[in-house]
């Protein structure tokens, strides 16, 4: 293997981590910036899109309506838990979202393991994504080219949505001064609750995205919240920008740290949030405190 | 955006979560283990990467406490299993079993999962007298650097894997082989005796490379195998590790050049591979088609309760109850000192054939399999069939030693 090729095909794997890693810590940077909320059961919910991805996909035979079908059932979920769970909390102090969230996670968690089972699940991939692609003579497979793609893809949609429509422009004022939104005029309660399930619906993307890849088992969302933390953290805490960087650079990190320091493979994540936050700390995008 | 919560709040929060992550679940109740049931602990992985290894452990004690009712008891009592759930954590296990030493006043503990917690339940043995049979922990260190004496293990151990994968290959046409295992006490036993062992048999080894458990992309460890290109591949991964593993070597199409060998063949790495499992050779600890008339019986009526085939550790958690279960009719007690003094020597006939428990370091000696995961009738899956076995005498290393040399 030359190096172009070494360097492209591990970039490549760093783009398709880095995708991975966004779906996830995106909703948990949003739903931070605009409710305030430390969000625990996002892992949970993640593993919940993964085990909802697979049984649509063997309900319909169809990876591409798991795909979209998964988001949206798990969106539908988190528009119940906010208006259920969360709605009653809003006035009180952010140790009790805390607790909640929590115990979400530990519910989720445990109605995955009596209704799916301890097996791990997956899914075929169609035939257009289970091969394998030649770049610069090397296999790669086609399904991480995809998952780089689709990833950058829904980064720009979000941005655009955020940064062009008017509605994006709401959620960013109530993200600013939510009371100042509310007495112009605007239901803040719809924003909360419509940000919290497409931060939902995002996570469970990235666990369908994520079945092919690891399978969809019992301890998938425990490993990948923590990276999400640290990206949250390093990115900067509210910061959709923070949140894209955040995910690349633990993309690289991860992938070329692996290859050259494989010993220091747990740790080099966080080294790489000690850094920036000795840097910066508030983070890459984040404001000081 | 600006935030009320600040970094900081959101690390101390972060690490209060974690902390109630840890914390023991709520108090259960005493037992008194006295001529009432024989309870039997079994802290673990019910939940995280081992969770599908640690229903295969709880599945099978259910199965064997059923046997036994039917049967009428041992020793007239009947058998109890406590379960807890660890996490495959170490911490936890020893946590949980002393809860259950305590206040449960259990004596007995099985079915642990990583080799990690067993060595840390293990120092703990003598000071709780409590008495451990592993049915499952692969670490060679211990029954030989770190042996104790109420531990005994009724499994294959990860060294005698490794070696009867390297005795299988000797005669391999690969001459080259690169070695990836779990960053832990296990992968590195494993892979230390394959080590030794492929090259006692003449072949060459090329380089080694441990990834952390919960690994979710293992693309840099493929390439940096493919960069090394051996004709062979040794794998030493289990859990879901193993099938994420797999299934993304697949993807890389790393089987086509490279011999994929492994020292632990499960049924549940083979299902989710799918196709590109076809062919997997490897060490075997258990596999449904040992052709003996104990397993033939076992695996009947595991089948005929939980619609599958058993898999690796259903076949290694029973065997370790045959054991145990033996020990305790030859003891006529289920005290500590009674029980060690019953299991050493004591030889049992069991699903896997024939095996002694030595007095010198508490291993099992047993046959040896080599398995290939082939397309059978029935199956929608590749299962393993043993196309090779070695005597006991060659494949279970010297008394209290971790390596054949």
């Amino acid at each position: 293997m030359g190096l172009t090729a070494f360097l492209v095909t591990q970039g490549l794997n760093a783009a398709a981590l880095a995708a991975l890693l966004f779906f996830i810590s995106i909703g948990l940077t949003l739903i931070f910036g605009i409710m305030r909320i430390v969000n625990f059961a996002h892992g949970a919910l993640y593993m919940l899109g993964a085990y909802t991805g697979f049984t649509v996909a063997l309900l319909t035979g169809s990876y591409w309506l798991a795909l979209i079908g998964a988001p949206i059932l798990v969106g539908v979920l988190g528009l119940v838990i906010e208006a259920v769970v969360m709605r009653p909390l809003y006035r009180r102090e952010h140790g009790s979202f805390l607790l909640v969230t929590f115990g979400l996670a530990l519910v989720i968690g445990e109605a995955i393991r009596l209704g799916w089972g301890p097996e791990p699940r997956r899914f075929e991939l169609p035939e257009v994504l289970a091969g394998s692609v030649t770049i610069l003579g090397e296999p790669f497979p086609a399904y991480r080219l995809f998952l780089a793609i689709f990833g950058a893809v829904v980064a720009v949609a979000l941005w655009q949505f955020l940064e062009r429509t008017r509605l994006g422009l709401l959620v960013r004022a109530t993200a600013q001064n939510a009371e100042m939104v509310h007495a112009l005029g605007t239901d803040v309660h719809w924003i909360r609750a419509g940000v919290f399930a497409l931060g939902c619906a995002l996570a469970a993307l990235g666990g369908v995205m994520a079945v092919p890849l690891v399978t969809a088992y019992l301890g998938l969302g425990v490993g990948i919240v923590v990276d999400a933390f640290v990206i949250v953290i390093i990115g900067g805490m509210g910061s959709f920008v923070g949140s894209v960087v955040g995910s690349l650079i633990l993309g690289v990190v991860q992938t070329f740290g692996n290859y050259y320091l494989p010993d220091l493979a747990l740790a080099a994540v966080y080294l790489a949030m000690i850094a920036v936050l000795v840097l910066r700390p508030a983070g890459l995008f984040g404001q000081r405190e | 955006m600006r935030s009320h919560i600040g970094r900081r709040q959101f690390l101390v929060t972060g690490t209060a979560a974690a902390g109630v992550l840890a914390a023991p679940p709520l108090l259960r109740r005493a037992w008194a283990q006295g001529s009432g049931p024989i309870r039997i602990g079994v802290p673990t992985a019910i939940t995280g990467t081992w969770a599908a290894l640690g229903a295969q452990v709880v599945r099978t004690c259910k199965l064997v406490q059923k046997e036994v009712d039917e049967r009428g008891g041992i020793l007239g009592r009947k058998v109890e299993f406590l379960f807890e759930d660890t996490q495959g954590n170490p911490a936890n296990c020893v946590r949980k079993a002393q809860e259950m030493v305590e206040r449960g006043k259990v004596n007995l503990f099985t079915g642990i999962m990583a080799s990690s917690e067993a060595l840390a339940v293990s120092a703990k043995l003598q000071e709780w007298n409590a008495f451990f049979l592993s049915a499952i922990n692969g670490a060679g260190e211990l029954t030989a650097e770190k042996y104790v004496p109420n531990f005994f293990r009724a499994n294959t151990s990860g060294p005698m894997g490794a070696r009867t994968i390297a005795l299988y290959l000797k005669d391999a046409p690969e001459k080259t082989f690169y070695a990836i295992g779990l960053d832990y006490a296990w992968g590195h036993s494993s892979v230390g005796v394959f080590e030794k062992e492929i090259q006692r048999a003449g072949k060459e080894f090329t380089g080694k490379v441990f990834a952390p458990q919960g690994t979710k992309d293992y693309s840099t460890y493929i390439t940096r195998i493919r960069q090394a290109n051996p004709n062979g591949l040794y794998v030493a991964m289990t859990g879901d590790d193993a099938t994420a593993f797999y299934q993304q070597a697949a993807q890389f199409k790393l089987g086509e050049k490279i011999q994929m060998v492994t020292e632990l063949v499960d049924i549940l790495n083979l299902k989710p591979g799918g196709e590109a499992t076809l062919g997997l050779v490897g060490s075997s600890r258990y596999a449904f088609s040992i052709d003996t008339p104990e397993n033939k019986a076992f695996v009947k009526r595991f089948e005929a309760e939980m619609k599958e085939v058993p898999d690796t550790f259903d076949g290694e958690q029973y065997q370790a109850l045959q054991v145990l279960f033996k020990a305790i009719e030859k003891a006529k007690s289920t005290d500590t000192a009674a029980l060690i003094k019953a299991m050493e020597g004591l030889e049992v006939t069991s699903v896997k054939g024939k095996v002694v428990m030595r007095e010198c370091d508490h291993q099992g000696s047993q046959q040896g399999f080599v398995v290939k995961a082939v397309k059978r009738q029935g199956f929608a899956y590749p299962v393993p069939e043993v196309i090779r076995t070695y005597p006991a005498d060659v494949v279970t290393p010297p008394c209290r030693k971790s390596s054949y040399s």
